[in-house]
């Protein structure tokens, strides 16, 4: 099948169409890489601008900078921050991740495995739910947090990240709990587990992938989050990263006395780049089969 | 009559936490949105905590309020060249990933799948250095090649917006258009082939409209995405010079954290989720759910 396959490929392809297909792909590439080269080479260079050129020599000083804080002279008064701003993003993805996978988990088993009258009503507005402008929520949702005293609270943040994405993510548990056969708990129940604990001790585990993928995107959501934090955060020493690399441009523009430490920054946005990409590692075999089709609405 | 089996309740109060999660988070918010515009509320003082009620006085306001109509545009500018941009560039990598011309689909993957990673605030942040007008990089490459230099950020802001905006969000499309191309039969393209039809002709006549619904989907879901979404024009340009970039949704911001008008802002964000409604219905529709 495969040599069949590329034989006939080989006499579809026609050597212009393949040339042409190069040079634009060139193009394509400067288009989507210029930011990064810059973002790696400013990283690694001690004497970092916000413009693309040659380092003289490349050095860690600014990743070390983050976490014991800068020396120069004038440079941003932000770097004493960073190493805390690291650890409040991480409570904040930690927190979305954990509450969305109890959740999610939760609701999309019943739903998987519960008929109900109205069933599809519900999740269509689930899915209704996921649609409403998030920023139409957030002006009310300020008020609510003064409430619940979720103001300057990271967990706070954390919980209205999760609430926000728990609707695709309760159709995406569902969906792969569908796929596990109900012997497999049957034989649980045998052993005494209820419902919850098999959920968690047998379903859970044969569901790895899928948990993994909605574990994986909730922490990123949390993680990559910025206009929740932009209401909700209001002390500089509780901002995760995506606010205090936002607040180091916008929020004092020109401040007398302060220079933006290019290198500094790159290397924080550097660092907060690693997730995602371990993210994309993990699951780059599954993103090519999304499939948006009748069978997601059904 | 169903009947209720003990087993199915217990079941079944497994949607709690998930449903006071939404309930208190996501319902009552949106309850309150529509209750907070027909208010005068504001963000601090003596009419956060009791606002007197206006009735429908601040969409009224709306409807004279010059900059909001202006930003209205604005938003449809945005979200239709970054919608179209943004599926040009979808379906010529995605046809690069399927093709099996090209060599070398991991590097390919990895590179085109590299901004959709990258987090939101670094986006426009990293395309400063390309921006600039004396030192960045595009200004650069245009002196290269013997073109005047542009002023990107001021004069162009609402193309740079749609540049930054669309470079993060080609990959959506991508790869739905790629699964979607992927699950195209390959017989179809034998007896096309058989048949003597051109490689144009095949594109237009077998893959286009067996690709068309994911492509509507996938529109509608983009553009919601994009008339929600601040953080590009927020970070780059805050809505200047001369709210030639105010997108509604930045606008609503604006008026609600900067000026202090939240039953205003409140309102703002009532019509953009209008019009997301009603782009929701239509997938509904379009997935003939």
């Amino acid at each position: 099948m495969r040599g069949e396959k590329s034989r006939l490929s080989r006499s579809l392809a026609e050597p212009g169409i393949k040339i042409i297909g190069y040079i634009v792909l060139a193009f394509m590439f400067i288009y989507i890489l210029n930011p990064f080269v810059w973002l790696f080479l400013t990283a690694f260079n001690p004497h970092g601008s916000p413009f693309l050129e040659l380092p003289e020599n490349l050095a860690l000083d600014n990743f070390i900078a983050i976490f014991v804080g800068t020396t120069k002279m004038g440079a941003a008064a932000h770097s004493i921050y960073m190493a805390t701003w690291i650890k409040n993003s991480l409570i904040v993805a930690a927190t979305t991740m954990f509450i969305v996978i109890v959740t999610s988990a939760m609701a999309g088993y019943a739903l998987s495995r519960l008929d109900f009258p109205g069933k599809n009503l519900f999740m269509l507005g689930l899915l209704l739910i996921g649609f409403m402008p998030s920023l139409t929520k957030l002006l009310p949702l300020y008020k609510l947090c003064i409430i619940f005293g979720f103001v300057n609270n990271l967990f706070g943040v954390g919980i209205i990240i999760a609430s926000g994405t728990l609707p695709t993510q309760i159709w995406v548990m569902k969906g792969f709990f569908d796929g596990i056969p109900r012997e497999l708990e049957e034989q649980a129940w045998i052993c005494g587990c209820n419902r919850l604990t098999s959920l968690f001790r047998v379903v859970l585990p044969a569901a790895g992938p899928g948990v993994m993928v909605v574990a994986l995107m909730s922490f990123l959501s949390g993680w990559g989050n910025f206009t929740v934090p932009l209401i909700l955060i209001r002390s500089e020493d509780l901002y995760p990263i995506s606010l205090g690399i936002a607040s180091i441009f916008t929020h004092h523009p020109g401040e007398v006395g302060l220079v933006v430490d290019y290198g500094v920054v790159a290397a924080l946005s550097i660092i907060y780049m690693i997730p995602s990409l371990i993210i994309y590692y993990v699951v780059r075999r599954h993103l090519l089969k999304i499939r948006l089709a009748r069978m997601e609405v059904r | 009559m169903i009947k209720i089996r003990r087993e199915d309740v217990f079941l079944a109060s497994f949607f709690i936490p998930a449903l006071i999660l939404l309930f208190i988070f996501q319902l009552i918010p949106t309850v309150w949105a529509i209750q907070f515009s027909l208010t005068d509320m504001a963000l601090i003082g003596k009419k956060f905590l009791n606002p007197s009620y206006v009735g429908l006085m601040n969409f009224q306001r709306l409807a004279e309020d010059r900059i909001f109509w202006k930003s209205v545009g604005v938003t449809f500018e945005y979200c239709l060249i970054s919608l179209m941009w943004r599926f040009t560039l979808g379906l010529i990598f995605s046809l690069y990933l399927t093709s099996k011309i090209f060599k070398g689909k991991t590097i390919m993957a990895a590179v085109f799948l590299f901004p959709w990673i990258t987090p939101g605030v670094l986006k426009p942040f990293l395309w400063i250095s390309v921006l600039d007008t004396k030192y960045g990089t595009a200004n650069r490459i245009l002196q290269l090649l013997g073109l005047p230099a542009q002023s990107w950020v001021y004069e162009r802001a609402m193309l740079s917006a749609i540049a930054i905006n669309s470079w993060a969000g080609y990959a959506f499309p991508m790869l739905v258009l790629a699964s979607a191309l992927t699950s195209i039969p390959k017989e179809y393209y034998e007896i096309a082939e058989i048949c003597g039809a051109s490689r144009w002709y095949r594109f237009t006549r077998i893959t286009l409209p067996l690709i068309k619904f994911p492509l509507v989907l996938c529109a509608i879901m983009i553009f919601k995405e994009d008339i929600d979404d601040f953080t590009y024009v927020y970070m780059l340009t805050d809505g200047g010079p001369n709210y030639r970039t105010e997108l509604l949704s930045l606008y609503a911001y604006h008026k609600a954290f900067v000026y202090y008008k939240l039953g205003y802002g409140s309102a703002i964000g009532l019509v953009i989720a209008a019009i997301a409604f009603i782009l929701g219905l239509a997938q509904l529709k379009a997935a003939k759910f």
